[in-house]
């Protein structure tokens, strides 16, 4: 399978501050979800903001299709086809529900089809439709998880990155998330997430990353991951079978 | 009651123009966190423009006021590359800011004192002088022309924020920088033009205010408190806050010079941006303050 993304020895950190990616690899193919898993300071939501452009690399390299787009700004990286749903879900409160759709397809030159895929996500997820003229700082957490999911079917872009997308939801919310995150495989686009419940991010992915101290340790497929008793026992939570 | 009801009169027209002169200053710092000391100058270097194109060539300020605008943008974006863009990335760019735009104030000041001396001038077009009679009540006809020509700038600037692609742009810019780069906002770009529209309202409002007041360069020292105390009143970064909070403070303002005396008249704005400050620090409508 090409790779879709790939990141090589990527060295970041904030401000003058210590590097908190010492050398991270990371590759991404099309068509997948890729779920990165590790520990509370491993470098998982650096390393998104790394590829997002929102945080520069101090050295190493990141691709699209080969092509290099460290150093682009975010707003040119997200033309390249990445998006990017961090942790605090980068909404605007103030707008309401359809104002951040619209603003989810600020790239869109053709306002037909920016309206016309508006339109699809307010049928496709009918609380969001009945909440359109509701400003988003006022919705409910997993409303507001699913207006920032959902937007970026406007862009359609290649590939979505997810930060925590399950962060302070409740069960049944978090399946209603993973749906969303399935619905953007199926419309074609390629899925990297990070997850800190990583029993459910990877069972929910077609491929796992294991990050620790800014560093790859593993790549592969999810169910290896899951079934690996040594990951399972340094980061699944799940103590290892007694010999 | 006719008195109560002319101060108040008098107060919305003048409040008008008060409004259009924080606009801009109510815009960049909601968009930039720039908080513009030199805001005033620019509303006279603005008032220049129309003060000379009146003199040499006999324009309208109110007609000439798109000139002053569109010079005064320009003005803003010169000022803004050389200044500011260098220190966007900086950890402590608002901060920063008020000592840069303190200068930039400093030097403009001195500027505009060479070119001109610091001798008052006020543009004279025939209504500044006249006035329309209901009865016991009047409206002077250039405070009302002011307060309608600023009237017609802050719905054109509302319109071009609330509807059109770059307003959005700003907009979500002013309410989270980070989320609108990741939605393909260029927020270097937005940053600029928005520094440049701030100028702009500035000159705009220069326009007008040279036929409402009488002018010279240090009175921008003046300026800056009743500007801040608008802006502060209504929340800072706030378009609809700076707009009611010029409208609010100018009336009150307008009492206090017919009640208790023309000179107390602009302490009113000092004093009112005491209280703000020590009872309501967000303003009208600005979101509550975080705890340290």
């Amino acid at each position: 399978m090409a790779k879709l993304l790939e990141v090589k020895d990527a060295v970041a950190g904030y401000g003058r501050g210590p590097d908190i990616l010492t050398g991270t690899t990371l590759s991404v193919e099309a068509g997948h979800v890729q779920c990165i898993i590790g520990p509370n300071g491993a470098g998982k939501s650096t390393l998104m903001k790394a590829i997002a452009g929102l945080l520069p690399l101090r050295s190493g390299e990141i691709r699209l299709h080969g092509e290099r787009i460290d150093g682009m700004r975010p707003d040119q990286i997200l033309r390249k086809g990445i998006c990017f749903v961090p942790q605090e879900r980068a909404l605007f409160g103030k707008m309401t529900v359809r104002e951040n759709l619209r603003m989810g397809g600020f790239i869109l030159d053709d306002p037909h089809v920016l309206g016309r895929r508006i339109d699809f996500v307010l049928e496709a997820f009918p609380i969001l439709g009945e909440r359109a003229a509701q400003s988003a700082g006022t919705l409910s957490g997993g409303q507001q998880q699913m207006l920032a999911m959902a937007r970026t079917l406007i862009v359609e872009p290649q590939i979505v990155m997810l930060d925590e997308p399950s962060l302070g939801l409740a069960p049944q919310i978090v399946e209603q998330m993973y749906d969303i995150v399935h619905m953007l495989r199926e419309k074609g686009m390629t899925v990297l997430l990070v997850e800190q419940n990583a029993v459910v991010g990877l069972s929910n992915a077609d491929r796992g990353s294991v990050l620790d101290l800014g560093k790859t340790l593993f790549e592969g497929p999810a169910s290896d991951i899951l079934s690996d008793p040594r990951i399972q026992e340094l980061y699944l939570g799940k103590p290892t079978q007694a010999a | 009651m006719a008195d109560f009801i002319q101060i108040i009169i008098l107060g919305l027209a003048l409040g008008g123009v008060y409004a259009l002169m924080a606009s801009g200053l109510t815009l960049v710092f909601g968009v930039m966190r720039i908080v513009n000391l030199a805001h005033p100058i620019m509303i006279i270097a603005g008032a220049y423009v129309s003060y000379w194109l009146f003199r040499l060539y006999g324009l309208d300020p109110i007609v000439s006021m798109p000139i002053a605008a569109i010079v005064m943008f320009c003005v803003g974006i010169i000022v803004y590359k050389l200044v500011f863009e260098r220190e966007a990335a900086s950890a402590k760019y608002s901060e920063m800011t008020v000592l840069l735009t303190f200068a930039v104030a400093m030097c403009f000041d001195g500027l505009l004192g060479t070119a001109f001396s610091n001798t008052q001038r006020i543009t004279s077009p025939s209504y500044a002088t006249e006035a329309i009679f209901f009865g016991d009540l009047f409206i002077p006809k250039g405070q009302l022309f002011a307060g309608i020509a600023s009237l017609t700038v802050i719905a054109a600037l509302v319109a071009f924020l609330q509807f059109t692609r770059f307003g959005y742009a700003i907009r979500a810019t002013t309410q989270n920088r980070d989320a609108a780069q990741l939605m393909g906002v260029n927020v270097g770009l937005v940053s600029i033009i928005t520094f440049g529209i701030g100028i702009g309202l500035a000159g705009a409002a220069g326009a007008l205010v040279s036929f409402v007041f009488s002018f010279f360069p240090a009175k921008h020292w003046e300026w800056i408190a009743i500007l801040m105390s608008l802006v502060v009143l209504g929340g800072m970064g706030k378009l609809a806050g700076a707009i009611l909070g010029a409208l609010i403070l100018a009336t009150l303002a307008a009492f206090v010079s017919t009640y208790i005396g023309t000179t107390w008249s602009t302490m009113t704005f000092f004093l009112a941006l005491f209280v703000i400050l020590l009872v309501r620090p967000q303003g009208l409508f600005g979101d509550p303050l975080e705890e340290s």
